[in-house]
């Protein structure tokens, strides 16, 4: 069966079946997992690219092909892992659960701006998620590696960005309408799928312990996205300084982002065609703000306020 | 209610606790401003936010810990129950309620709980969290004076 989607070089000469994946360890190169009668052959494991740091294997997550239909897979075997996080000196818990990335992928199933797959349980009763392999790059790498100047990037390529953005953020407002929240917003969780064009949220699985506000992380981390679109990546203190920028006297503490103190937010006095009303949406996370958005619906009305100007 | 007519307020006082050292300033607060005042009863309430089973990989596990948790609170509880009757109140006009519910948001849990019964008054303690805290989680106590209605809420600090 593998013989039809594998050369033979890249034929192992003796499988090694899995039904019970509880440890994720001894699912290896080469071996096959069997869920719900369906083999999947192991490739490697997959490596989270985050930020330039060396990339974090992640042991529990597999590369795969199915060998009914040759198709690539991701497959996330079960891990749970509680930990405290840290945002801004306060801490909070976080956790996994395979059964909430489960949940979500039903809820999303055909819906544009996610990832797509589904899940079902080994023999052992873990819940694995089976995930279309989703060619593309993350947005991040997609907006950092232009070689454009920032005003050029933001009259000919934030618009469209933007408006992309905005179906993700529609997206997670759909989230919020069902009771669910994605639980790690980050600007490297949007994957930008080659050939659609489509931005995809990936990685539902984290979750954390929530306080008054149950969506109010995942705002958080809408709002550094946005920031980072606008801005064309991070705009830091200590660039400008290197650079010895002409605003970097104008700026005071209300400028900077309410939790990372040495990021810019009011990118307005940096490149000044940024239109007012786009900056007063950013400014809401700033230190200077004295109104927080409460939910997705009040981000997505100001945006589309924006967008829709004449 | 006609223009001019006084609206009548009970001496009902429902007070959101829960474990923390701000819930026990408040019933401290109410013990030393109401103890050995006639006609006031004061009710204890700890919404009980039912914990999510995605933070627990089996029932099993949840149901321990939910089970740990209400018998730790209805100590604190009777704790505070204590405060109350030594600061003067009559041992029947202190009670406790604890209720089991699924809570996105905690302050209007406690809110539709006293929107069921008869308070004029909530008592509730502060954290005095963090603008960023408040901004990234949000705070109940803010919440409830934001949102309550048809009573007067005393936020001690």
């Amino acid at each position: 069966m593998a013989s039809q989607w594998l050369s033979p070089h890249q034929l192992p000469r003796r499988f090694r079946i899995h039904t019970d994946t509880t440890d994720f360890f001894r699912v290896e190169y080469d071996d096959v997992v069997l869920l719900d009668a369906k083999p999947y052959l192991i490739r490697h494991n997959v490596k989270e690219l985050r930020f330039g740091l060396d990339d974090e294997v992640k042991f529990w997550v597999k590369r795969a092909v199915d060998l009914k239909d040759g198709s690539l897979k991701i497959i996330k075997l079960v891990f749970y892992e509680k930990f405290m996080s840290h945002v801004g000196g306060i801490e909070f818990e976080c956790f996994r659960s395979p059964r909430k990335e489960a949940r979500i992928l039903k809820l999303v199933a055909g819906h544009r701006n996610f990832m797509q797959g589904f899940s079902v349980e080994d023999e052992k009763g873990n819940v694995v998620r089976v995930l279309d392999l989703i060619q593309g790059q993350p947005l991040s790498f997609y907006v950092q590696d232009m070689d454009l100047d920032h005003e050029t990037y933001f009259y000919e390529r934030f618009p469209g960005i933007l408006d992309s953005f905005l179906e993700c953020v529609r997206a997670i407002r759909f989230l919020h309408e069902h009771g669910e929240r994605h639980g790690d917003v980050r600007r490297d969780h949007v994957l930008i799928e080659k050939g659609s064009g489509n931005y995809r949220w990936i990685d539902f699985d984290y979750n954390y312990r929530h306080r008054e506000n149950i969506y109010g992380y995942d705002l958080f981390g809408l709002g550094n996205v946005l920031v980072f679109l606008v801005g064309k990546g991070d705009l830091l203190i200590r660039d400008l300084a290197r650079d010895n920028h002409p605003a970097l006297s104008s700026l005071t503490e209300e400028d900077f982002s309410i939790v990372f103190q040495n990021r810019v937010v009011n990118l307005k006095k940096i490149y000044p065609y940024i239109p007012e009303e786009l900056n007063r949406v950013i400014m809401h996370y700033s230190k200077g703000t004295n109104w927080f958005y409460e939910n997705t619906a009040q981000l997505i009305d100001d945006l589309e306020e924006y967008r829709n100007a004449p | 209610m006609a223009q001019g007519e006084e609206k009548t307020y009970n001496k009902n006082v429902l007070i959101a606790a829960d474990e923390t050292e701000n819930a026990r300033r408040a019933v401290s607060y109410v013990a030393q401003f109401l103890g050995g005042l006639p006609g006031f009863k004061v009710t204890l309430l700890h919404v009980v936010g039912e914990p999510e089973p995605d933070y627990f990989p089996t029932t099993a596990e949840r149901e321990k810990w939910l089970s740990h948790y209400v018998q730790r609170v209805d100590g604190v509880l009777e704790e505070y129950r204590q405060i109350l009757i030594q600061a003067g109140f009559d041992p029947n006009d202190v009670s406790i309620r604890t209720t089991l519910r699924y809570c996105p948001s905690m302050a209007e849990c406690i809110l539709e709980e006293r929107d069921q019964t008869d308070y004029s008054t909530i008592v509730v303690g502060r954290r005095g969290i963090s603008r960023l805290e408040e901004f990234l989680f949000g705070s109940i106590s803010s919440k409830i004076v934001t949102h309550a209605r048809n009573c007067s809420v005393w936020v001690v600090e």
